[in-house]
């Protein structure tokens, strides 16, 4: 694989998108894309201490409420830090926070962009992008 | 921290995040923050701009959290 340090090409894509998945930006490490993956984590892990900061909702699953389900999928992108928030110190939030909404927009793109990382880091393993 | 200020914070982590993951020359790079950063913070004062000369309503409700 082109610009692949030695040695990590014949890692398995699936087993890299786990690990991207679980833990933010650790795909693009395992893969050799260290700078890549120093801004990826820093990127998110800004917007999940914001977020948390700022009090906003950590999405789950709400009866009645089927849209909740795909905002936890979102949320859930983060990987072990949203299980981490949520269930090693139970965080979820408080909607009368001053910063409620703008903390909720940052969680959301902390783990939609990670799912997007997820992606890439696959694309990448497979050979299908630099 | 304010609304601005959130905003920039905002726009900036999508602008970084997006240029480094889809572009890989610095040209291109440049290009692509300036149009993500200036996009979210110039669409946002425009929408607000708009939504200025809108009645306002009711507070919204809060939403439940279980």
């Amino acid at each position: 694989m082109a610009g692949t340090p030695s040695g990590l090409s014949t890692r398995s894509p699936a087993l890299v998108a786990v690990i991207a998945w679980l833990v933010p930006a650790a795909g693009h490490l395992l893969l050799g894309r260290k700078r890549r993956a120093a801004l990826f984590a820093a990127v998110i892990g800004c917007a999940l201490i914001v977020g948390v900061r700022l009090n906003g909702n950590l999405h789950r699953p709400l009866p009645k409420q089927p849209m909740s389900y795909l905002a936890t999928l979102g949320s859930m992108g983060s990987g072990a830090p949203y299980f981490f928030l949520r269930y090693g110190l139970e965080y979820s939030g408080d909607p009368t926070a001053d910063g409620f909404e703008y903390g909720t927009a940052f969680l959301l793109s902390a783990g939609l962009m990670n799912l997007l990382l997820v992606l890439d880091s696959w694309d990448i393993a497979t050979g299908r992008k630099e | 921290m304010n609304h601005f200020a959130l905003m920039f914070l905002y726009a900036l982590l999508l602008g970084l995040f997006f240029t480094a993951l889809w572009k890989r020359d610095r040209g291109s790079q440049i290009r692509l923050f300036l149009q993500v950063f200036g996009g979210l913070i110039g669409g946002a004062i425009i929408l607000g701009w708009l939504m200025y000369f809108l009645p306002s309503g009711p507070p919204a409700p809060i939403p439940p959290i279980q």
